[in-house]
């Protein structure tokens, strides 16, 4: 169940929901000034526009006490929203402890999310998968560039800065997949290192962690096999790992359970046999700048590729 | 602070004498040659305007390409390259290129002649200043012809982003260097700027009497050289990492990628209210006029902007607040950009103050001017939201931001300019601009503009980040976008309909004569264009609205008499 | 007219002064990392004999401002001289600095410490030379005879800025060299 409507308004976390919460309070003060500014502007436009045979209106300078009144009454209530803001900080993104080890850490590449889970030893890329109700300290970091990790109905957004780690709390209080994206330009495909936060059940995220961390086989009969070969007879394993053998780069995206991933290429497309075809066989036509190369692969490759690929579950 | 010089008659008008020959000579050299090598403060604030309005023309079909690209999910207008270099020149060409220096450009052709001068203080200087605004643009759009393109890494240039590693090509060098080169010049305008109000002002015309256009130019002025210089540090810096492999900001190396947004945005916060106080300066100066009565307040708007100067200063690192600089940080930072709203809010109270029991004229100008306290409302009032720390975690990186600006920037103070273009044509070119185009240039602006960005503020809302070149087909999306593309060229329109009426204005405008607004400050009081040497008399100036005083002379100010 | 290119050279010098306090925060930004090198290599005596030969710079610029009020117009171009000599030898020494550090491989690109010393150093002794060749000018006026006048707004400008240029290398001093006894 993909939550389409990532925004700040539509929570699903104790802190985004405080963020919220003082969003509408702020949206509200908003709403009064504006009105009142407005109001007051629409009111004069009407009431004293010239008319032919008006004088001059009387020359006024001005007046200290409202002076006073419109300088004292905005601080008041600047000074409400700030400690409403304190408080929400607070809440929002609470201080871990400074010893405690972080549940994800999630790293920042041009242009795909690279995710561990040190305490079981998951690896995967581009999505979370969080149990529902259990609050995971997310450890960012960044391997090249500035990026920022951002799951709006989930946390707030945190950069990843090289040379600079940062830490948030990550909670689901409802099963379901959270949508999110980099949230700092990064370069030529900013915009499409999308995230994606899978919150289960306690039960399904035990047994989705359990897969993750089996390894696969490697086959032996009919494409799936010869697709394993090419996998590693061609330079994929300089960039890419798949547990269970040889192939140990970690340049790009783990690939040990591709075959489970929602999607290609951080979020540009669907992880369907098809579109993983077109990924492989062109590389820079679905995400160009991509930092893969083009592999040069034949359409037989490919299709023994796929098949190999999305076997790995 | 007066000066020496009285009237052959002994009276009290400041008579200045007749230029010799070879004065007019220089002065009043025709043709392309003459405008070229000119030294005058008018020819050079119309060039200021014209080069300005040229590149507003450029970053404006940048913004028309954006916007293309946009007006779909999964667009394939552009590629993410294209897309990138032209989102980074759009924004560094309308801050640099168009925003900055129009400003400048006002405050060139008419600080002189508010103030009762001659000319700038340092008039070879400030031909300097224009032509490195020149050269430095016409530098930094060379970089679209070279192989390694324009610059790409967004008009922040974020480090590490821009460093070699990652911007290996070329065009983050002309980036760097072309802004070193507007940057001086605009350094040297700030100093002439400077000068010129504290040491060329009319007998009588005490700093409390000062047209709030100039005070504000003034405090501009004195951002300028606290921000510039900042800008100029963080410039030297990134070309010696990437030209010497300093090592400055790349972290790989020891070097720290948030001291360049320290720097940067120590400069770049200071920036925004550079890009504002002229346009409020503006508005002191054309709602007065439109309504009949002086400014409500004027030592409050005189002194809230000596607040919002300060205050700009303390306040760059809400740029930052996702960069992890830790809650005391962001609070503390969030409290002073809460605080900086209150002055910024009692400008908007005064305008609307001084309208209050008036004498409303609806001319083209004073529509700009009314829009511009609406628009420049909803911009502050997002500024503030953005100020509740958590908040700008939700939205800081998105189109919420996006809107915000350009509600400030464009709906502040581009419409501010348009109110001052409509209200000092007269003056500049000594003809009207049509009232019936500019009604269309109005209304057209009015639609387009919160067309374009009113729904922004809604895709921020609904998770769309910024800076990106294509998006996918979620709920919302795709329409908003669109919307917000036909708005641009609605506004697109809306602009080459102010350009007709220029042209058409310059040929057979209604000639404006010396004050065709009953107007009250200085540059009213000489013809329109002002002759080269701009007075032949300066009116005697005994409070803040000479002409007033002159017409009115039962009823002259008290407030700005006493001299100080 | 004498006001105007005062005030003018104030507010330059102002700007200025802002340039360099954030390369000078830049350096102490890093100061921790790049201490250890500093200590290694800089030798603060040394460059305490060039900054004494710097300050008496601005001495003889002031002295020679001095002599042009009075008329003494022979001594006032004497002084003038004194003074671009006393700054190029300043940057004459700046320069034997350097080299000895390169020499010992520590260069604007080798670590924290050059990075950010090399690039204040090099402004302000480009700085420095902006303002030999500004003297340089006045000087070769003075000689063809400009100043006889007695008071010269450029003269007063151009100097201001020459003790503004030592004044900031005061503060350099104070932190990168004295700061290495910290």
């Amino acid at each position: 169940m993909i939550n389409l409507i990532s925004s700040p308004f539509n929570p699903s976390s104790p802190q985004a929901s405080s963020i919220t919460n003082l969003f509408y309070v702020a949206l509200v003060i908003s709403a009064l000034i504006f009105i009142i500014v407005t109001g007051s502007l629409i009111y004069i436009m009407v009431r004293y526009r010239s008319r032919p045979g008006d004088g001059e209106p009387k020359q006024v300078l001005g007046g200290k006490g409202i002076e006073i009144a419109w300088t004292v009454v905005p601080l008041l209530i600047l000074t409400f929203l700030f400690a409403y803001t304190v408080y929400t900080m607070q809440k929002a993104d609470p201080s871990p402890d400074p010893y405690q080890q972080p549940d994800i850490l999630v790293i920042g590449h041009q242009w795909w999310w690279e995710v561990h889970y040190p305490k079981s030893g998951v690896v995967t890329a581009n999505e979370v998968h969080l149990p529902v109700g259990k609050r995971f300290l997310v450890l960012l970091k960044s391997a090249d560039v500035i990026h920022d990790f951002w799951v709006p109905q989930l946390a707030r957004k945190m950069d990843t800065v090289p040379g600079h780690p940062n830490t948030i709390w990550l909670e689901a209080d409802k099963a379901g997949i959270y949508l999110g994206a980099c949230s700092e330009y990064c370069g030529t495909q900013h915009a499409w290192m999308r995230i994606r936060v899978v919150a289960q059940p306690q039960a399904d995220f035990d047994e989705w962690q359990q897969e993750q961390l089996r390894v696969p086989a490697t086959p032996t009969v009919g494409e799936e096999a010869r697709g394993a070969q090419i996998f590693q007879e061609r330079t994929c394993a300089n960039c890419h790992a798949i547990a269970g053998t040889i192939a140990n780069g970690r340049i790009g995206p783990d690939l040990t359970h591709i075959g489970d991933r929602q999607t290609i290429g951080a979020g540009v497309i669907e992880n369907t046999p098809s579109n993983l075809a077109k990924w492989l066989a062109n590389t820079q036509s679905v995400k160009p700048g991509s930092l893969m190369p083009d592999m040069r692969l034949s359409d037989s490759e490919v299709n023994a590729l796929v098949a190999y690929l999305e076997g790995l579950k | 602070m007066s000066d020496e010089i009285r009237s052959v008659t002994g009276g009290d008008e400041l008579v200045v004498p007749e230029p010799t020959e070879t004065t007019s000579a220089i002065w009043e050299s025709e043709g392309l040659f003459g405008w070229v090598s000119s030294v005058d403060h008018k020819q050079i604030g119309i060039m200021y305007l014209i080069v300005t309005l040229f590149f507003f023309i450029v970053g404006g079909i940048e913004s028309l390409l954006m916007r293309i690209q946009l007006a779909q999910p999964n667009g394939t207008f552009l590629s993410p390259e294209a897309y990138n270099q032209i989102f980074t020149m759009h924004g560094t060409t309308m801050i640099f290129l168009v925003v900055m220096p129009v400003l400048i450009g006002f405050a060139n052709y008419l600080v002189p002649l508010m103030i009762g001068a001659r000319d700038m203080a340092f008039p070879r200087l400030n031909a300097l200043s224009l032509w490195l605004l020149v050269f430095g643009g016409l530098f930094l759009y060379f970089s679209f012809l070279t192989q390694g393109g324009a610059p790409a890494a967004g008009w922040f240039s974020y480090a590490p982003l821009s460093e070699k590693p990652y911007s290996s090509l070329t065009g983050m060098d002309y980036w760097a260097i072309g802004l070193l080169i507007t940057g001086i010049g605009t350094v040297a305008t700030a100093v002439n700027l400077i000068v010129t109000i504290v040491a060329l002002r009319a007998p009588g015309l005490t700093m409390r009497r000062l047209p709030l256009f100039v005070w504000m130019v003034l405090v501009n002025s004195f951002l300028i050289i606290f921000a510039l210089s900042i800008l100029n540090a963080s410039l030297v810096m990134i070309l010696a990492d990437r030209f010497l492999n300093a090592r400055f900001f790349t972290p790989a190396s020891g070097g720290s990628a948030i001291l360049w947004q320290h720097l940067f945005w120590g400069f770049g916060h200071p920036e925004v209210y550079i890009m504002v106080l002229p346009a409020f300066g503006i508005m002191s100066e054309v709602i007065p006029v439109f309504s009949r009565k002086p400014i409500f307040g004027y030592e409050f708007v005189a002194g809230s902007t000596v607040a919002i100067g300060l205050l700009s200063f303390g306040v760059w690192a809400h740029h930052m607040f996702t960069t992890g600089m830790g809650h005391t940080l962001d609070g503390a930072f969030g409290a002073a950009s809460m605080l900086i709203a209150v002055p910024t809010g009692v400008k908007v109270f005064n305008w609307t103050a001084t309208m209050w029991g008036g004498s409303i004229r609806f001319t083209t100008s004073m529509l700009f001017a009314i829009a511009f306290l609406v628009q420049f409302t909803v911009g502050g009032l997002s500024g503030v939201h953005f100020a509740a720390v958590p908040i700008d975690w939700q939205t800081t990186d998105t189109y919420y931001v996006v809107a915000h600006f350009h509600y400030v920037l464009f709906g502040g103070t581009a419409f501010g300019i348009m109110a001052g273009a409509y209200y000092w044509f007269p003056k500049i070119t000594g003809r009207m601009l049509s009232e019936g185009w500019g009604k269309v240039n109005f209304w057209l602006m009015l639609i387009g503009f919160n067309l374009t960005f009113f729904v922004q503020h809604i895709l921020g809302l609904i998770g769309m980040p910024r800076r990106v070149y294509t998006y996918p087909n979620l709920p919302y999306w795709g329409i908003l976008n669109l919307v917000s593309t036909v708005g641009a060229f609605i506004l697109a329109l809306s602009v080459i309909v102010f350009i007709w009426n220029v042209i058409i204005s310059l040929r057979r405008g209604k000639p404006a004569g010396n004050n065709p607004w009953d107007a009250w400050t200085l540059e009213w009081a000489t013809t329109s264009p002002p002759p080269a040497h701009n007075f032949d008399s300066v009116p005697p100036v005994r409070g803040r609205r000479p002409l007033w005083d002159l017409s009115h002379p039962d009823e002259a100010d008290k407030g700005g008499l006493a001299d100080g | 007219m004498v006001e105007r290119n005062r005030l003018g050279v104030i507010i330059f010098i102002i700007s200025e002064a802002n340039f360099f306090l954030m390369l000078i925060l830049a350096y102490v930004y890093f100061h921790g990392e790049s201490s250890l090198t500093a200590h290694r290599y800089l030798e603060p005596a040394k460059t305490g004999i060039n900054t004494l030969i710097l300050l008496s710079s601005s001495l003889t610029v002031w002295l020679a401002e001095r002599e042009l009020k009075r008329g003494g117009y022979r001594r006032f171009c004497a002084w003038l001289l004194f003074t671009i000599i006393l700054g190029a030898a300043f940057l004459f020494g700046q320069g034997v600095e350097w080299s000895g550090l390169i020499d010992k491989n520590v260069t604007i690109s080798s670590g924290l410490f050059g990075t950010t010393f090399f690039t204040l150093t090099g402004f302000h002794g480009f700085h420095v030379f902006v303002g030999l060749v500004a003297l340089g000018i006045l000087f070769g006026l003075a000689l063809a005879g400009d100043f006889k006048g007695g008071k010269s707004s450029a003269v007063g400008a151009i100097s201001l800025y020459w003790h503004f240029v030592d004044v900031v290398w005061i503060v350099i001093f104070s932190i990168v060299y004295l700061g290495v006894y910290i």
